[in-house]
């Protein structure tokens, strides 16, 4: 892993269109502002992980698992 | 729902997802499934109430998605402009909001965090994830009406 240090206000590249400026330093917590292009996706790590896991759940049911959500559906119009 | 979709029974979509289904373009790849780009809308129920998400490039790869009104009234979240310009929206009134549905036997829960959401003119989607609104990844799901 590369390792630099930032003072608040400086900033590291990443690439030509990526950049990540250290806004505050408070104890333990950074306040980073980021700037990079609209097709480059910019998110907390923790929030994506857990996205991506919870994609991979999602994919592909079992046919099972499948015709359980058409019952729940369905149970709920007769119950209308 | 004005999206062009056809019904077919559950068990055909395994094998012939979409013949004839508008493609729909991912801006940004799903997280955890970069390489599908392409995605068809089949519809499950003919109330329109769940859909499959379907791989072109691989028709095993589906997800259930829900459009939210019928079972999440209150859920009414703002898109960033910011995803307008990814899938080329011109009229925000055309966007369509889809959730991800995890399907389980026992509990099915819909991911209000990162709704996808589709342009019907550009037939782009991307899944947004709706930084700082606190929802949560998985929703117990109950039709409310």
């Amino acid at each position: 892993m590369l390792v630099l240090t930032r003072r608040a206000g400086e900033s590291v590249m990443i690439g030509d269109n990526v950049t990540i400026t250290v806004l505050e330093a408070r104890g333990d917590v950074i306040r980073l502002g980021i700037q990079a292009p609209r097709d480059v996706q910019v998110h907390r790590e923790e929030v994506y992980r857990e996205l991506q896991a919870a994609n991979r759940e999602a994919a592909s049911p079992t046919e099972d698992a499948v015709q359980a959500v058409t019952k729940m559906l369905r149970s709920a119009e007769e119950s209308d | 729902m004005t999206t062009r979709t056809a019904s077919r029974p559950i068990e055909d979509t395994m094998i012939d997802p979409s013949l004839g289904l508008p493609t729909i373009t991912m801006a940004v790849p799903m997280p955890g499934f970069p390489a599908h780009r392409e995605f068809v809308l089949v519809r499950l129920n003919d109330d329109g109430l769940l859909y499959a998400f379907t791989s072109v490039e691989d028709p095993e790869l589906r997800f259930l998605v829900a459009p939210p009104e019928p079972f999440f009234p209150e859920y009414a979240p703002e898109i960033d402009e910011s995803v307008f310009a990814a899938l080329n929206t011109k009229d925000p009134d055309r966007l369509l909001l889809m959730v991800v549905i995890t399907a389980g036997v026992n509990e099915t829960t819909a991911n209000l965090l990162a709704p996808i959401v589709l342009d019907r003119d550009s037939m782009r989607a991307q899944q947004v994830v709706l930084s700082g609104s606190g929802l949560p990844v998985r929703a117990i799901m109950n039709r409310t009406y």
